[in-house]
This record gives structure tokens, sequence and C-alpha cells, in this order.
């Protein structure tokens, strides 16, 4: 290999947090010029951390950059971009309110008599663009209004706008529908032939195997090899990514639900936005079953489970648990009802970041009469409560009083599930319980979710994950614009169908989706 | 191993803003006065020892005025650490102390029980009195949000006029030329601990007994609890079913109590008369306390002693020499700074990062070498 057919290289970097998360060492990575290149291991390997030191967000502890051979310092994104180095973060980096075009020129806009902006020729150069990389937009939309497939056909176009030639994706698939996916696989290969790099941050093996030429496998913040994606299968490289191999299904009996647990009732919700979130919805959850909701994001799922958890009042319709209302109620109450909820964003609702262990597991239970006596805690009991609860869920962590902040992602989900999961509740609302984990606690927690509705809970489970939705449903409903577009039985779905449903190109009759209730 | 590195780290870079601090001091001293090296000696172990031709001896009454300055102090900085916990800036710690004071010193002159009694009813009145006065931004904040640190800054000053109104037109002796009370019944008055005019009195007791039981109220109880997690994270607190809003009013209501009974122990223990006319400052320390603690109820007692220690050092100086007794304002000002400055010495904390983090994946990867499959 001809070092100047390589348009990046990374060099024996390591990088160390100042909370003493290694999280990448003597990495070494490289990458073709007009190659699709994947990056690939568990949450925590360090591929993110890599990327953002590639594109100027970190600076490494040690180790250099080349680009084009050259050696280069990116102190900052510019320096990047300056380089031909563009990235799609995984969380859009768009301004909701601007229209398309406006964010496409962003801190370079074309300007009129040198003051004012000139919206025409942001149009224009919107349009130029999006004809010659065929990424087609509308330029006049406002960005909170178009779909997150459209959005992020707009972060590629500002990368490319700005003369990147490099291209970083950061697992750009998660968010999107498989029909989406079709589509952005396309462009990507599209500008593959227009002699672009990229480089693809995914935890889908499917999705490598398709689209990239090589793969760099990524494990415990080192770099585990470099392979022709054509040389390896996908056995091989999960073994490479978790050092063993991965059961990605979950083996699971027959549901034999019970009684009506949670009941939810023509809920309807206009959100912040203006936009009617909720549009009507009725479904049940017996005990015993898992009743996934499959959809786009954006498209209810958010408003429905805070409102469920007391979070937002709708505007009609009700939700109630053994027959008592859930709407409006404190948290408390909710949770006496035997409610338990593992939030969306673990970081802002799930934990106490700078707390310890013990602290977090115990946050919904530390008042029971088992854990005081008189005015003080009993130690010992909430001791012996933080301990088993570690050890059922193997929390890998140094003891109880450590930090959570300074977990692993996957850690710090299993702590939270493991406070949620513990309480005996009657319905668990499983909110993206698996998002962004590694595949060791993703294992976990499906499992134990599987676990608790044979033993006669009621799960409601929450995903953008369609896999898994699928996979551990015992029936599922789809959410398009606020309202139920379809549901089905266990077993009576692929993804192709999904996908349909999921970006409204089909919907169930009013009698199939009033199957959905049982009441 | 981390841990304990980071620990003595923590205390090294405590020393060093100390340290650091008063060499900020040492150049204003040396530009201010003529006799630079005795000022310097009067500010640094002059609180302990006098001074003789025959050379130093210790001081005991010295100390005994050190340890009862402590006594509001400590108070305050208990209070302003339980609302910190909680990640309440509530600022009416002073205005508390001061009507703490009043209400101990007007039942000090007009309550009539003729025991001790007298002292630790007057005292407790004037406790309860100023929890009360705290729900007012307690409840401006969870009723309608608004922020505490605004309103009770305001109420600072309210208080204080509120005060100077009843002491002016009720309460002044008019036998007297300046405006105080009528003085204290002597059932009234805090006993002294030791001989002498130190005032070192039983409040030092309470004092070191508040600290102890606000260290196991925030630690061991469940209501410390919810107040510590709601001070790291107040969606996770209400998520998880907390009474928030109870226990934000709870942490500001704890704050006030605290901050009037240091305010009655100081009234009733060093005057024999009510007579401030002004806020005395005592609030405002105890922020500085609760910083230099690190909110560890614990380590607040230290960082009280610390501060009266210099308050009495720089009193020396000024009375001996001619440096002028506003250095304090200087010195505590520069402690202020280095010690709330997250970024200092923080390039040596990152390489000790580096090293001890090196260190421990050194030894991981060797016992795994060794113990091979165990890592699951």
């Amino acid at each position: 290999m001809e070092p100047s057919e390589l348009v990046v290289q990374m060099k024996g970097i390591t990088k160390i947090y100042p909370n003493g998360i290694a999280a990448n060492r003597s990495v070494d990575f490289s990458v073709r010029a007009g190659e699709i290149h994947a990056l690939i291991g568990e949450n925590g390997a360090g591929k993110s951390t890599l990327m953002k030191i590639l594109f100027g967000l970190e600076l490494p502890t040690e180790g250099e950059i080349l680009v084009n051979g050259e050696p280069a310092t990116f102190a900052s994104p510019l320096d990047a971009i300056s380089k031909g180095i563009g990235m799609v973060h995984q969380h859009f980096m768009l301004v909701p309110s601007l229209t398309v075009a406006e964010n496409i020129v962003l801190g370079m806009a074309p300007r009129k008599s040198g003051l004012f902006i000139d919206y025409k020729e942001a149009v224009r150069l919107t349009m130029e663009n999006a004809e010659k990389y065929n990424l087609h937009v509308e330029p006049d939309a406002r960005v909170a209004d178009i779909t997150t497939g459209m959005k992020q056909k707009v972060e590629i176009l500002k990368a490319l706008v700005r003369g990147a030639r490099v291209l970083i994706l950061d697992e750009p698939t998660a968010v999107l529908t498989t029909q989406e996916t079709v589509g952005l696989f396309k462009e990507l290969k599209a500008l593959r032939e227009q002699g672009f790099t990229i480089i693809f941050i995914s935890h889908k093996l499917n999705e490598i195997k398709e689209l990239t030429d090589r793969i760099t496998i990524m494990r415990g913040g080192k770099s585990v090899g470099v392979f022709d994606t054509d040389s390896i299968s996908e056995q091989e490289i999960s073994r490479h990514m978790v050092g063993r191999d991965v059961i990605l299904t979950v083996e699971k009996d027959e549901a034999t639900p019970g009684e009506v647990v949670l009941q939810v009732d023509d809920l309807h919700y206009v959100n912040e936005w203006g936009k009617r979130a909720l549009d009507g919805v009725t479904f049940s959850v017996r005990s015993g079953e898992i009743v996934g909701i499959a959809g786009v994001e954006g498209n209810g799922q958010r408003e429905l489970v805070d409102i469920l958890f007391g979070l937002r009042l709708p505007e009609k319709g009700d939700a109630r648990v053994g027959g008592k209302s859930l709407i409006g109620q404190p948290q408390a109450r909710i949770r006496n009802l035997g409610v338990s909820y593992v939030p969306e964003d673990r970081m802002t609702f799930g934990i106490a970041e700078t707390g310890s262990i013990e602290e977090n597991v115990i946050s919904d239970r530390f008042h029971h009469r088992r854990f005081n006596r008189g005015p003080l805690f009993r130690m010992k009991e909430l001791h012996k409560e933080s301990d088993q609860l570690i050890l059922d869920y193997a929390v890998l962590c140094k003891a109880r009083s450590q930090e959570v902040g300074m977990l692993s992602g996957g850690n710090i989900q299993k702590v939270v599930v493991a406070r949620e999961f513990s309480s005996d509740p009657i319905l668990i609302i499983a909110d993206q319980p698996t998002r962004g984990i590694d595949v060791g606690a993703t294992e976990l927690i499906r499992k134990r979710l599987v676990d608790l509705s044979r033993a006669g809970a009621a799960v409601l489970l929450v995903s953008a994950d369609l896999n898994e939705v699928m996979e551990l449903s015992d029936s599922l409903i789809v959410f398009y614009e606020g309202k139920i577009a379809g549901c089905f039985d266990d077993g009576l779905w692929d993804d192709v169908m999904m996908g349909e449903y999921m970006l409204g190109i089909k919907r169930q009759s009013d009698e199939e989706i009033g199957r959905a209730s049982y009441a | 191993m981390r841990d304990r590195r980071m620990a003595w780290f923590g205390i090294a870079r405590g020393a060093a803003a100390i340290t650091l601090a008063l060499g900020v001091a040492t150049i204003f001293i040396f530009l201010s006065s003529e006799t630079p090296w005795t000022a310097l000696r009067y500010l640094l172990i002059g609180p302990l020892v006098t001074f003789r031709d025959t050379g130093i001896s210790f001081n005991a009454q010295y100390l005994y005025q050190i340890l009862a300055a402590m006594i509001p102090i400590t108070f305050t900085g208990l209070a302003v650490t339980v609302m910190f916990s909680a990640n309440q800036f509530n600022l009416a710690g002073e205005g508390c102390v001061l009507t703490g004071g009043f209400i101990g010193g007007i039942l000090g002159v007009y309550l009539n029980i003729n025991s001790g009694w007298h002292a630790v009813v007057a005292v407790l009145i004037a406790t309860l009195a100023c929890g009360l006065v705290m729900l007012i931004p307690a409840l401006l904040k969870v009723k309608l949000g608004a922020s505490e640190m605004v309103t009770s800054l305001m109420l600072n000053f309210i208080l204080l006029n509120l005060v100077n109104h009843y002491l002016n037109f009720q309460f002044a002796d008019r036998s007297k030329g300046a405006t105080m009370t009528k003085p204290f019944q002597p059932t009234a008055i805090i006993p002294s601990l030791v001989p002498g005019n130190s005032k070192l009195t039983v409040g030092f007791i309470a004092a070191m007994a508040a600290t102890a039981l606000v260290a196991f109220f925030l630690y061991r109880t469940r209501w410390g609890y919810a107040i510590r997690m709601i001070g790291i994270n107040e969606s996770f607190a209400l998520y998880s079913g907390m009474n928030v809003g109870g226990t934000i009013i709870l942490s500001q209501v704890i704050g006030g109590m605290l901050s009037g009974m240091g305010g009655s122990l100081e009234v009733l223990g060093r005057y024999q008369t009510y007579l401030w006319r002004d806020l005395p400052g005592y609030g405002w320390v105890g922020i500085t306390i609760a910083i230099l603690a690190k909110n560890n109820p614990a380590f607040v007692p230290l960082a009280a002693f610390f501060i009266a220690y210099l308050n009495k050092g720089c009193l020396l100086m000024s009375t001996y020499c001619d440096v002028p007794v506003e250095m304090i304002d200087i010195i505590q000002a520069a402690i202020f700074l280095f010690f709330a400055a997250e970024q200092f010495l923080s390039g040596y904390r990152q390489k000790l990062v580096v090293k001890t983090t090196q260190e421990d994946l050194m030894k991981l990867d060797a016992s795994l070498l060794n113990g091979g499959e165990n890592h699951a």
C-alpha cells in the first residue's frame, strides 16, 4: 500500500479523559481514498472518541494524525473541515426553526451588499449541490417539519458544501426506517463513485456487509484488526467485537396473557411545537405479555410515555393501571400503583451522575420501612440491597460506593434496570432500554424483560430499534403521526412490512386497529 | 489506589490554594507596610502566641477567642452546606443570623424564666422563627418558580429594616446614648466554658453537636438523601418519585434554623444587650466556609477555624503594625478565587489521571495474561 493512497492515517492514538477513562489505547487507524470504511465495535469500545479526535472535537493524549500523508493537528472542527473532513453526528446538529437552505449555509451564508443574507443564493446553492450529489432536499422546508431521513441528507449536504472529501457518519441508520436506510445506502454508494471517502460507524453487521469495503474492528479502546469486508463473515466480526459469539436472538415461551393491566383510552395531545402528537390512541397491555411500539421517532411515542408517567397532561383521554388513572398523578403515586419506567434519557432521568451506585439503586425505595429505623437509615440493609442488585444484574464496578458516572454506558443502564426491574412491578414501561449499549448488557436486559413478562408483569416496550421490538414483542403496535397505523400479533410481521406502516404507506382498517384494545 | 491519590490531590490542591492566597497577601503586606516581616509574623503565628522580649509563649486566651469566633460561622457554614447540597442558592442566611439574634435578644430581655432554661427557650424560639422566615423564599421557589437566589437576597434587606424598625420604635432603651435594648437578664446569657473574657461559650459545644447532627442528617437519613439527590439531579429525583418540592422547602427551612440558632447564640453569648444595627456578615462568611468545606459538613468546623484564625491574625496585624484590617478581605477573596476555580491545577490533575490510568491498565493487562478467561 502506497502511503499516498491513504487519505487519513491515525497513528498510536491514546486518549485518557479527565475522569480517568482510557477511551483509546495506541490505536492505529487508516482509510484509503474512495472507500467506504466501517468502524465497528461495542459501545465503549472507543469508536466515537477516535472519530471525535479526527474531527477535532477532542485532543488526543498521545499519537499523530496524517491527512494525505501530511501531519495535521486538529484543535477544533474548523481545522478538520479545512482539511476536508466532515462529520454527521448521531444526534443532528441542525437548527430546527431555520429552513434547510439556512441550515446548509449556516456560518458561511452568502451576503447581499455585504450585510444581509442572500436567501435566494442560499437556496440556489442548496439546489445545485443537492443535484450534484443526488441528495434531494426541499430548501424552503423548516428543519422541524422534515423527516429524520431528510435531516440526515441535510447534514451530509452541509458537510459536502463545506468541502468535505472524507465523511464520518456516526451510526447513521440508527434512526432510519428500512426504506430510508436503503435510500441512504444508494446515496452513499453514489458518493463513493464520485471519489468521496466515507467512514461508517455502526453496530449493525448486515449493513456493514452490504455497504462497506473494509472494516476496522475496535474492542476495549484498541483496534483489533482491519479486514476486507468480503473476506470476513458476520460471525467472525461479532467474535472480534466481543471476544465471543453473541446470541442476538432471545428465547421466549409463548405468552399467556392475563387481565388488562394498562388501558389507554383515546389519548389526544398537542405538543409544545403545536404538533398533534397523539391523535386518539387506544390500546391495552395485559399481564404476561410484551407489547411493542414501533415507529419512526417523533410520531408520538415520546409524548405517550411521558403522559403515562405523569410528566405531561393530555387534552383528552385516559390511561389507567388496575382501574386507577395515571393522568397527572405524582410519580410517587404512579410507582405505588406498581409502574416502573426505564427512561429513554438515562443520564437525565435514570441516574444521579455523581452519586454512588448505591445511592442510584435505592432512589425509588429508600423510604421503605425495611431501610429505616426511626429517623435513621439502616445502612446494613441498604448495603445488602445494593450489593444484591449489583450481583443480580452483573454491574461491573469496583464497589457500591463507586460513582455511577464513571461506569460505561452499558453498566449505567444495568444500574437503572436493576432498580426498575426489582421493585415487583405490575407494569414496566421500557423506553429504548438498550439504545447505545454493548451487546452483553443488551442481552441481559432483553432476557430479564422477557423473564419478568413471563412471570406475570405487563411490559410496554418502546424502541427505535426495529429488530428489538420485533424480537421481543408478543404483539406490536406501529405509530404513525400520533395514530396507531397498525397492530400485529406475534410473528405476523417482517421488517419490510413494518417499514411500510412506519412510513405511512399503509394503514390498517379501524376494525383491525381496534384489536389493540381489550377493554 | 486511584481514589487515595485523588484524595491527596484534593488536599494538596486546597493547601496550594491557601498558600497562593497567602502569597498574594504577602505581596500586599510588603507594598503597604513599613515593617512587613513583623506584620507577617503577627498574621501567621500571632493568633496563638504572645510575643515578649524574652521570647514567645503560647496564649490560651487567643485560642479561646478563635474558638469563640467559630461559633456563628460554623452554624452559617452548616446552613449553607445543607442548602447548597439541595442545589438551592439561598443567601438569606445573613438575614436569618440578624433576625435570630434579634428575636433571641428580645426574649433574653423580656422573657421571665428563672433558670438556665431561659437561654435555651430564647435560642429555640429564635431558631424556629428563622425556619419560618425561610419559608418565604422556599415557597416562592416551589409554588411560583421564583429564583431563591434573588428572593433570599432581597429578603436580607427586608429583615434588616424590619429589625431596625422594631429596635428603634419598640425596644430601644431610651436611657442609653446609642440604639440598643435593655440589658439581657442574667438567666438568658449563654454560660462561658472557660475563665476570662474570651466569649467561648456553651455555644461552641452546640456548634460541634450541630455539625455531627447535620452530617448524620445528610448522609444517614432519608431526608438528607433526598436533599443530596435533588442537588445532583432534580429530574432524576422527580422521576424516582421523591417529593421534590417538599424537600427543597425542607432544605431551606433547615438552613434558616441553623442560621437563626447561630445568630441567637452569638448575641446572647457575646453581648449584654442587643445592638446590631447592620447585617453582621456571618451569613456571607458561611458561603465561603461551605465552599472551602466542599459542602461536606464534617469539614465545616475546620474551614471555620481557618477563617477565624485568619481574622484574628489580621486583627493583630492591624493592631500592632501599619497594615489595614481590610487585608482580611483580600486574603479571603484570593482563597475564594483559587478554591472556586475548577481549572486550578487541572493540567497537573490530568497528568496524574493519565499516569494512574496507565498503571491500572498495565496491571489489568498483566492479570488478564495470568488469569486469562475470567473477564466476562
